[in-house]
């Protein structure tokens, strides 16, 4: 998170939008392209759109998270909260741990380390807001770089072929379609590259 | 209408900032009240896991080649470089992501520093 602290700073925007926007979006992706579309001044709606899709893995997590509450009213009653603390080291955390827990543990377990990480993510955040302030160009350009390379290692990591076609499709769509409409290239590509993945994996499934 | 008013950049950071936290917990909160209703290895969300996909690649490699801001102002050839050295790295060691991520930013800061230094 130190990175998008930086990277935050270097946007003009001030150390309440950084950590604000750490604990309420509380998903790197989405983060940087809001921030990135603040750089771009991009119209609003795509704004959203962009962030919306960056972040739409949280609907499968939540939909395999909150059922765990399930037998435990308190747990149950605030499934809502839960899911706002929810991220993916979070989300593994509790799927691991569950099978261990009864229902009315798995709440105040999740509350407790979950709030844990976005404190420490805010933390994080107003490091790199801060040291961005203080340290050389070349210290924070650095952190600020290391937002993309840190994705583009965590997908060359996963080992599902739909996503790394959907990957390396939107690779080389992004650039391209920013040449052509700067301001909905995100959206656009996601889409194109999205589907491309999935309808390729099909085919490749129904040839093999 | 004002024009300015419809770019991100007009509008106030807080609205817009309120605005994409709320376009990602309409994930969080839709998962949560169709829970248990739908298959999540469907295929519907197969191709949401992939659309997210490929757009944080079109992010990722926009950034890299085109960038807005600070990292406008690096050379192109030391974000590939770096980017390219971080990679040899993680898949020489079991793809290991820290030491990527760590190697690729070391030889971004050290090309970016020497020419700074007027050393390359």
């Amino acid at each position: 998170m130190a990175g998008y602290g930086a990277l935050v700073h270097s946007a003009g925007m001030s150390i309440w939008i950084a950590v604000v926007s750490t604990m309420g979006i509380w998903g790197l992706p989405g983060q940087v392209a809001f921030i990135e579309y603040v750089l771009l001044g991009a119209p609003v709606l795509s704004m959203v759109l962009a962030v919306s899709l960056a972040n739409m893995r949280f609907l499968p997590m939540s939909l395999s998270l909150v059922p765990m509450f399930r037998g435990s009213p308190s747990g149950w009653r605030w499934r809502y909260l839960w899911v706002q603390l929810m991220s993916v080291n979070t989300w593994v955390g509790l799927i691991r741990k569950a099978p261990h827990l009864t229902p009315d543990q798995r709440g105040p377990y999740f509350a407790g380390f979950s709030s844990i990480c976005m404190l420490a993510g805010a933390g994080g955040t107003a490091v790199g807001f801060f040291l961005a302030e203080a340290l050389p160009f070349y210290v924070t350009v650095t952190l600020i770089f290391m937002n993309p390379v840190y994705f583009a290692f965590i997908f060359a990591a996963m080992r599902v072929r739909a996503s790394l076609i959907a990957f390396a499709a939107g690779a080389v769509t992004g650039p391209l379609i920013y040449l052509l409409t700067p301001e909905w290239s995100l959206p656009i590509s996601g889409l194109i590259a999205g589907s491309a993945g999935f309808f390729a994996d099909r085919l490749l499934r129904r040839l093999a | 209408m004002n024009e300015t008013l419809h770019t991100a950049a007009g509008a106030a950071p807080w609205g817009l900032l309120f605005m994409a936290i709320a376009a990602t917990y309409l994930w969080r909160g839709l998962g949560t009240v169709i829970a248990a209703r739908i298959d999540p290895d469907s295929a519907l969300f197969q191709w949401i896991a992939c659309v997210a996909y490929g757009l944080l690649a079109a992010l990722i490699s926009r950034i890299l080649f085109l960038p807005v801001g600070l990292l406008e102002r690096t050379e192109m050839v030391d974000r590939l470089g770096a980017t390219a050295f971080g990679f040899l790295l993680f898949f020489a060691f079991k793809r290991n992501i820290g030491l990527g991520t760590l190697s690729a930013a070391a030889a971004f800061l050290l090309l970016v520093w020497a020419r700074g230094q007027g050393i390359l």
